[in-house]
């Protein structure tokens, strides 16, 4: 049976992991509003235009939008370092992977500090302080969130883009060079669609991360009443009305798989992206020749407002005392003061705080083996899906490994304290082990490593592994001989962002955590709601050392 | 699964537990010492400074802290309950409504007073949980820019043209202290309607109910919605503005004026009321595996027989939060809680059209 369809076994193997820890923890919620009253209330009632219609409306606009603008950026600063002489490649393909370690309300709150107009009361932004108005749609709403989730997401475009870029084979550049095609017809004819697969992953990874954001719509489109389905469902759920926002969170779910189900029929439908054989050459830099240094300037420009400037704001919002006087009278107490009953409300600095060192190494230590786990599992899909198709198994593997990034974290963390907190038959409860937040942690980042998984296999010619199969060589041996090597920069790039987006975590770990098992991101968290705000930019800024830290290791590996 | 909790809950009480309940902290201590350790989940980070107290009276007991929203432990308790997992002994918690007509009526938790404070707290703070102080969501203002007192002196004033986009508040939808004020002002009708007369010189026509009729004008007069109580300081509270906005927000809150660099002030001459006052609630976990040391936890934390409660109080002792316990002093820099107008919220009756005005809000947004 197995011999019979190729593939059917792993593409098996691959769904039951998926069912256990994906499926599964959803079925369990989604038994809970099954048949409730709730449904009529949310798709046909006088609440549904403002509890789900507009919402949603708003929500695909900012998801398009930010696709199409992370895509566009992420893919042009992809092109720039990977494929071009422009001057300081590095440093803009260093930059270009930071926003997305910065958390997106320090994006908003930099927004904020250069467009708020006085609508919110309090201060005013740097434009309106110069004399300069700042209409409210320029301050709050679509327009800024759209922006500020495209500063925050192309880094996810960029990194899957430019993994696939930098795997194009430059044999084929060289040979449509000498045969005399233009750059145009080079970039169309070969660039492009060799990078499609990469420039729909990184598009369906910005569109399901805007759709799914939080705090952006909540800091930047409250205080002209705009919604989105995120914050409509975190709404709900605050609010003691869970059954709603459950079904909210499923309604996002459907919509996002319908649009990114799209995506997928794009990507399968064509079979040539085929171009690491294993044997090309590396591509040689294009010539920019005039362009150059605009192209230099604009790229840097781009990394300027996008992480230089919110790291500065965040880094000095953690020495202020004061929020509304960012650059006065700064002070190390917030890191390492002593506890001082007139200074903070009695605080001591954040290396002070004794959960600190037992919450970096568990954050740490979380993130590696995540990242790990989800990377393997996330390649294995890749092949399986990258095979031949089998009707439904295929289709369900693709959207089960999609589906956690579109859930909001909060459901998800609940789902896993429902269905694995207690003991299940002889396996003992997982409440308050590493373990449980390692798992839905797995679950929750398999998208990352599912979509750079895809993008990267889907480039490795199948004659290779054509060739290793005919030859006789076993799947583990194709697997470690073919593609892991071949596969390697995609899957580090994948693994990254695995790395990142756990050790920044916090929606999903907030319920999961025990004192056994703090993490950084809930600390920060702690620290935030208590009005310590520049206690919990210090540890935020603690997470976003971490990831630079990986980054640059990660760069060395490749 | 879920209607067969409370019954499993309560066959689970053991009768000891009914015994615990009468016996002093001198009596618990011992039983509580055996038992090692208790855990409490918090809504407020003070607890780390109750914990250090706790653990200064009682070296021999671990307490173990959380400090989380109530939103947060609200999913978490019910989730645990319905893990079989007994994760708190105590929580301390606010959301009243939802604590009460959600956790404690499906037998999540359960009360306990202290026998030594059981005098000591009026009957309406001990049923049917003990609320171990009181907070605010209330109308404050920028005493900077406002220096002759508060702008306003009725609620109505906020539905003028002058207010219009100028009054800054929590989105109700997304934080349930705003929504039990949105919804206390429904229940307030009467209260409103007189507020309006005297305020316009004329009444609101018969059948309009004038809490839903505020409500409504005020969403109308472009009220400014923001996602945290800490923006609501922000805008409102800001040094240097020239007209600031007025908002809701915690009394409590202007002990931050000074890190912060705010100029709050409670605007407390207000018709009908400025707000509401809600209770900081106690109570136990049914299924407890450390059910004496729970109870001793939960009369460490009512404070000690001194005049401000002592050092297990301490960290509450704050203008703008009131202790329940009548024989505690009110804070010398604060309004006293019998002269201050804001309306104590009925979690009971709120939690009875708390989804309408949810609802009612839902269709003004």
């Amino acid at each position: 049976m197995m011999r019979s369809i190729p593939g059917a076994g792993l593409t098996c193997a691959v769904l039951s992991i998926l069912i256990v820890l994906v499926a599964a923890p959803l079925a369990t919620i989604a038994i809970d509003t099954f048949g409730s009253p709730a449904w009529a209330e949310v798709l046909n009632s006088r609440l549904s235009r403002n509890l789900f219609w507009k919402p949603l409306g708003t929500t695909l606009l900012l998801g398009t939008g930010v696709a199409f603008g992370c895509v566009l950026i992420g893919g042009f600063l992809a092109w720039l370092v990977t494929m071009t002489d422009v001057p300081f490649r590095r440093s803009i393909g260093f930059m270009a992977t930071l926003p997305f370690m910065i958390p997106s309300f320090a994006t908003a709150l930099a927004w904020g500090t250069l467009f708020r107009n006085s609508r919110a009361g309090g201060s005013t932004g740097l434009l309106e302080g110069l004399g300069l108005g700042v209409p409210d749609w320029l301050a709050w709403g679509l327009v800024p969130t759209t922006l500020v989730l495209i500063a925050h997401y192309y880094a996810l475009a960029f990194t899957v883009i430019s993994a696939s870029l930098s795997s194009v084979n430059g044999d084929l550049v060289e040979a449509a060079q000498m045969s005399g095609a233009s750059r145009r017809r080079i970039l169309f004819g070969i660039i492009l669609p060799v990078v499609m697969p990469a420039m729909l992953a990184g598009g369906s990874l910005a569109f399901a991360g805007a759709v799914s954001n939080f705090a952006a719509p909540a800091l930047l489109g409250l205080p002209v009443r705009m919604q989105t389905l995120s914050t409509r469902l975190f709404g709900m759920i605050e609010i003691g009305q869970t059954e709603r926002g459950y079904i909210l969170a499923f309604l996002l779910i459907l919509v996002s798989a319908l649009f990114l189900g799209a995506g997928n029929r794009i990507l399968s439908g064509r079979r040539s992206f085929a171009t690491i054989t294993g044997k090309g050459t590396r591509n040689k830099p294009q010539a920019l020749g005039a362009a150059r240094i605009p192209l230099c300037a604009l790229a840097l420009a781009i990394c300027f407002v996008t992480t230089v400037l919110p790291i500065v704001l965040l880094v000095s919002a953690s020495f202020a005392p004061m929020s509304s006087a960012l650059f006065s009278d700064w002070t190390l107490h917030f890191w390492v003061g002593a506890a001082d009953p007139a200074f903070a409300r009695g605080q001591a600095g954040v290396f002070r705080n004794p959960q600190l060192m037992t919450a970096l190494w568990m954050t740490l230590g979380l993130g590696a083996c995540v990242a790990l786990t989800a990377t393997v599992i996330g390649l294995l899909a890749a092949v399986a899906l990258n095979g031949r198709r089998i009707p439904v198994l295929t289709e369900l593997t693709a959207q089960l490994g999609f589906l956690p990034m579109l859930l909001p974290g909060i459901a998800f963390g609940a789902a896993y304290i429902a269905l694995y907190g207690a003991p299940i038959g002889p396996f003992p409860a997982l409440y308050g082990t590493p373990l449980l937040l390692g798992l839905a942690l797995t679950a929750a980042t398999l998208p990352f490593a599912v979509q750079t998984g895809r993008a990267t296999v889907a480039q490795i010619s199948g004659d290779v592994e054509e060739a290793a199969r005919m030859t006789g060589a076993g799947f583990f041996r194709r697997l470690g001989a073919i593609t892991l090597p071949l596969a390697r920069r995609g899957m580090i790039a994948g693994g990254l962002l695995t790395f990142v987006s756990v050790i920044g975590d916090l929606a999903i770990v907030v319920l999961l955590y025990t004192p056994s098992t703090p993490v950084l991101s809930v600390l920060s968290y702690r620290y935030a709601s208590d009005g310590f705000h520049q206690f919990a930019n210090a540890v935020t800024i603690l997470i976003l050392v971490l990831s630079v830290a990986a980054t640059l290791i990660a760069r060395r590996t490749r | 699964m879920r209607a067969a909790l409370p019954l499993i809950a309560l066959l689970a009480t053991p009768a000891f537990a009914q015994d615990l309940d009468t016996l002093d902290a001198s009596s618990l201590r011992p039983l509580a010492e055996a038992e090692g350790s208790v855990t409490v989940y918090a809504f407020t980070s003070r607890i780390a400074r109750v914990e250090a107290a706790f653990e200064a009276a009682y070296p021999d007991i671990d307490m173990v802290t959380f400090d989380m929203s109530s939103t947060e432990q609200i999913a978490r308790i019910r989730s645990e309950a319905e893990a079989g997992i007994a994760g708190a002994d105590v929580v301390y918690i606010s959301d009243a409504p939802v604590v009460l007509g959600d956790l404690l009526a499906a037998g999540h938790i359960a009360p306990y007073v202290p026998p030594r404070v059981a005098e000591l707290v009026p009957e309406a703070l001990k049923q049917p949980l003990l609320a171990q102080r009181l907070s605010t969501k209330v109308l404050m203002y920028n005493e900077e820019s406002y220096p002759e007192g508060a702008p306003v002196d009725s609620l109505w004033d906020l539905t003028r043209p002058e207010w219009a986009g100028k009054v800054i508040m929590v989105d109700p939808l997304q934080r349930g202290d705003y929504l039990d004020l949105m919804t206390e002002i429904m229940l307030r009708d009467d209260e409103m309607a007189a507020a309006y007369a005297t305020e316009f010189g004329e009444p609101l026509p018969e059948s309009t109910q004038a809490g839903q009729r505020f409500i409504e004008d005020l969403f109308a007069n472009d009220l400014v919605l923001v996602g945290s109580t800490d923006d609501v300081n922000a805008a409102i509270g800001a040094k240097g503005q020239e007209a600031a906005p007025i908002g809701f927000t915690s009394y409590s809150d202007r002990r931050d004026n000074e890190d912060e660099g705010w100029a709050l002030q409670v605007a407390n001459e207000v018709a009908p009321a400025n707000g509401i006052v809600f209770p900081a609630l106690l109570a136990v976990n049914p299924n407890s595996a450390h059910p004496a040391a729970a109870r001793l936890a939960m009369d460490f934390m009512m404070g000690d027989d001194s005049d401000t409660g002592g050092p297990a109080f301490a960290p509450f002792y704050v203008a703008g939060d009131w202790a329940t316990r009548t024989d505690i002093a009110p804070h010398p820099d604060a309004i006293p809680l019998a002269e201050f107008n804001g309306w104590t919220i009925d979690a009971a009756k709120t939690a009875e059209i708390r989804a309408e005005v949810a609802d009612l809000i839902l269709t003004l947004q």
